[in-house]
């Protein structure tokens, strides 16, 4: 709806996915959860607190916002520098997406000087989250075989902490 | 759950008039903007609108240029929760965040502008009956302030009050129970009239509790129309008069915002 009249705002943008993240809690978080089932979340309130910062928005009102999302048991922060996540994108798509960029900032009419200029403050505030939030940090850079080496390791150790009820189940 | 700092920074407390209740909007700075807020309060039925445009015609006949505003207005938000209305698939958090999230879209298209030309603007509900309405359906209360930091503390809130009994007579005679109105969505019950009276008794404490904490000018809303309209006149000519803002008003007074 908003997004495609390009008529967003830092905070509306914000308010209208930390909406879309508590419809999700809600129906897709939480019940598996009490199920004792694993979730895995592609994208937490973390991707928010860096991206919507990024745009404006107050630190620690982002932060009060999501104080009603689960604190996770594991949060991965997949690192990468900005030249190595400009190029992958432009190998899997031609145009960058106009939020992505942060086309609505207005630091540039260039769609990949905007998304370099945009994911260089976003990548600032990730670094910041990492002991704020305790992140545990993935070498993106590397193969991804070695990537998924460490986090498997990663994953096994929080699964054999004896606060995870036994009877998880893999989904 | 990601606990809330303790000296969070919310929409209570330590109000300026025409400055953010809380951290704001750091990309938007308002200060020194001439326009003024002007917020009614008060539950569905209570006669806002009424007051609210005579009001308004009052304003413009002396020279004063006025932008109107109200829930869900916006046009980034209505349709979404006209939608979510019908379909009855939101709970009430997220219905928080609609609402918040049109409020904050008309604030910074409408509000804000407004406000930086000089206009007064009248708002038909503000903050308030959000705050009321998610406090009654059991949401946290210092969340809830923390959430509406954003917005801007208005010049002058008015309260218009009422007793439930008043109420009622008056909503029936007028149009009829509405599901919302009567806090159906709580599910206390299929009968209309004890659900109206039970959830329109607790918006009402929410109203009153919060009349200390935002300085609310309570209006007693059961009197006649022109006696309640006199009585606003008064008060908003007293604070217009001793501010700075001109009544030439802007270039365009007939301008309609957003």
């Amino acid at each position: 709806m908003g997004k495609k009249k390009n008529s967003l705002t830092p905070t509306t943008f914000s308010l209208l996915h930390a909406t879309d993240f508590a419809d999700r809690q809600l129906y897709n978080i939480v019940p598996p959860l009490k199920a004792g089932m694993i979730v895995l979340a592609d994208r937490y309130a973390y991707t928010a607190f860096a991206r919507d910062v990024a745009r404006g928005v107050d630190r620690r009102w982002v932060r009060d916002l999501y104080s009603f999302a689960v604190r996770p048991d594991l949060a991965l922060y997949f690192r990468v520098p900005i030249d190595v996540s400009l190029d992958r994108l432009m190998a899997r798509r031609v145009k960058l997406k106009f939020y992505e960029a942060g086309l609505d900032m207005g630091w540039s009419q260039n769609a990949q000087e905007s998304f370099r200029i945009f994911q260089g403050k976003v990548l600032d505030e990730y670094d910041r989250l990492i002991d704020e939030f305790g992140l545990s940090v993935v070498d993106a850079s590397q193969a991804i075989t070695d990537q998924q080496q460490f986090v498997r390791g990663l994953v096994s150790r929080q699964l054999e902490r004896p606060t995870l009820v036994e009877t998880a189940v893999n989904q | 759950m990601i606990p809330m700092a303790e000296d969070f920074q919310g929409a209570n407390g330590n109000i300026q008039p025409g400055r953010y209740y809380g951290h704001g909007l750091p990309y938007l700075p308002i200060e020194h903007y001439p326009g003024k807020i002007i917020a009614v309060e008060g539950t569905d039925g209570v006669g806002r609108s009424t007051q609210i445009r005579l009001l308004r015609e009052w304003l413009e006949v002396q020279g004063y240029g006025v932008v109107e505003t109200g829930w869900t207005r916006s046009a980034l938000m209505q349709p979404t929760i006209e939608l979510a209305k019908s379909s009855n698939t939101l709970n009430k958090l997220t219905f928080v965040l609609l609402y918040a999230t049109d409020f904050a879209d008309r604030l910074e298209k409408e509000i804000i502008p407004a406000l930086k030309a000089g206009f007064v603007v009248l708002a038909d509900r503000y903050i308030f009956s959000a705050l009321a309405r998610a406090g009654v359906r059991g949401v946290d209360r210092p969340w809830l302030r923390s959430l509406y930091g954003f917005a801007i503390a208005p010049h002058l809130v008015f309260y218009l009050k009422i007793d439930v009994d008043t109420l009622i007579r008056r909503v029936l005679s007028a149009r009829g129970m509405d599901f919302w109105e009567s806090g159906m969505d709580l599910k206390g019950g299929d009968d209309i009239y004890d659900s109206f009276r039970t959830y329109q008794n607790k918006l009402l404490r929410e109203y009153n509790s919060m009349s200390d904490e935002f300085g609310f000018r309570v209006l007693d809303a059961r009197r006649p129309v022109d006696v309640i309209q006199e009585d606003l006149r008064r008060q908003v000519q007293a604070f217009l008069s001793s501010s700075d803002i001109g009544v030439e008003g802007p270039e365009n007074s007939t301008r309609q915002l957003g």
